[in-house]
C-alpha cells in the first residue's frame, strides 16, 4: 500500500484555502464599520484601506498554511498508509490552524477597536490632516 | 471499519454541531448586551458581533479538531464509549468555561462602563444648576 501522505496534502489544501477565505471575507465585510469610523466617514481611503489589510491578511495566513503543511515522519520508517493517520493528521493540522486564525481573527478586532478609540481621542480638536496628498488641477 | 475512525465518525459531528449551536446562541442574546455597552450603535454592534461569532466557530472547531488527533488505540466497543465519553465530557468543560468566561467579561465591562458613565454625569453636574436657573 503506498503512502497517503499526497492524499492528505490535496485534502488538507483546499479546507485551509476555503477557511481563510471565510474568515477574512467575514472579517473584512464587518470591518468596514470600522474603517468608515477610523477615516472618518471617508469611504475611498477606507475602503482602500479595508482592501490593503485583507490582502495582507490572506498572505500570512495562507503563508502560515503552508509553512505548517509538511508532514514529518512520526517515526522512523513510519510508512503513512491508514485512513486512521491521514484523519488525525489532517485533523491536528486544521484544528491548530484554525486556532491560530481565531486568534489572529481576534487580534485584527483588537486592532479595529484600538484604531477607532485613538481617532475619536484626536478626532475632536485636531484640523484634518490630508493622508494623501491631493493632485493640484 | 476501525473502531477509531468510527469513534471519531461519532464524535466530531456531534461536537460540531454542540459548538455551533452555543455560538449562535451566544451570538443571539449577547447582542442585546453589546447595545448597552456601545450606547445602541447597532452597525457597529453588529459588526463586532460578527467578527465574534466567526472567532469562536474557528477556536471551537479547530480545538475539537485538534482534540481529534491525539487519541489512544480503540481496541473494543467498551474502551470506545469511555474514551468517548471522556473526550466529550473536555469538551463541554471547555465550552462552558469559555462560556462563563464571556459573560464575565460582559458583566465586568458594563460595570465599568456604568462607573465610568456615573462619573462623566457628576463631572457635568456642576455646571448644569447655572443653566437651568438662567430662563
Amino acid at each position: 500500500m503506498t503512502s497517503k501522505i499526497v492524499l492528505t496534502y490535496l485534502i488538507y489544501l483546499p479546507i485551509v484555502l476555503l477557511l481563510t477565505l471565510y474568515v477574512a471575507r467575514t472579517l473584512f465585510r464587518n470591518g468596514r464599520v470600522f474603517m468608515l469610523d477610523i477615516f472618518k466617514g471617508k469611504a475611498d481611503i477606507a475602503d482602500a484601506t479595508n482592501r490593503l489589510f485583507e490582502v495582507g491578511f490572506y498572505l500570512l495566513n495562507i503563508g502560515f498554511a503552508l509553512r505548517i503543511m509538511q508532514i514529518g515522519p512520526r517515526w522512523d520508517n513510519d510508512p503513512f498508509d491508514t485512513n486512521q493517520e491521514v484523519v488525525e493528521t489532517l485533523a491536528g493540522k486544521v484544528g491548530g490552524f484554525a486556532i491560530y486564525l481565531g486568534v489572529m481573527l481576534f487580534l485584527n478586532l483588537f486592532l479595529f477597536f484600538r484604531g477607532r478609540r485613538k481617532a475619536r481621542q484626536d478626532g475632536g480638536n485636531m484640523n484634518p490632516v490630508p493622508l494623501v496628498t491631493q493632485p493640484t488641477h | 471499519m476501525n473502531l477509531n475512525l468510527l469513534a471519531y465518525l461519532l464524535f466530531f459531528p456531534a461536537m460540531l454541531a454542540l459548538a455551533v449551536g452555543v455560538a449562535q446562541t451566544c451570538h443571539r442574546n449577547g447582542r442585546p448586551w453589546m447595545l448597552r455597552l456601545f450606547n445602541g450603535d447597532a452597525p457597529l454592534v453588529d459588526a463586532t458581533n460578527n467578527i465574534l461569532l466567526v472567532g469562536c466557530y474557528a477556536v471551537n472547531l479547530g480545538y475539537i479538531a485538534l482534540v481529534v488527533a491525539h487519541w489512544e488505540p480503540i481496541t473494543t466497543v467498551q474502551v470506545m464509549l469511555g474514551t468517548l465519553s471522556r473526550h466529550i465530557a473536555a469538551i463541554l468543560f471547555a465550552l462552558a468555561g469559555l462560556h462563563y468566561q464571556n459573560i464575565a467579561v460582559l458583566l465586568i465591562w458594563s460595570r465599568i462602563a456604568r462607573a465610568r458613565h456615573i462619573a462623566t454625569q457628576r463631572q457635568a453636574q456642576p455646571e448644569t444648576p447655572h443653566q437651568q436657573q438662567k430662563p
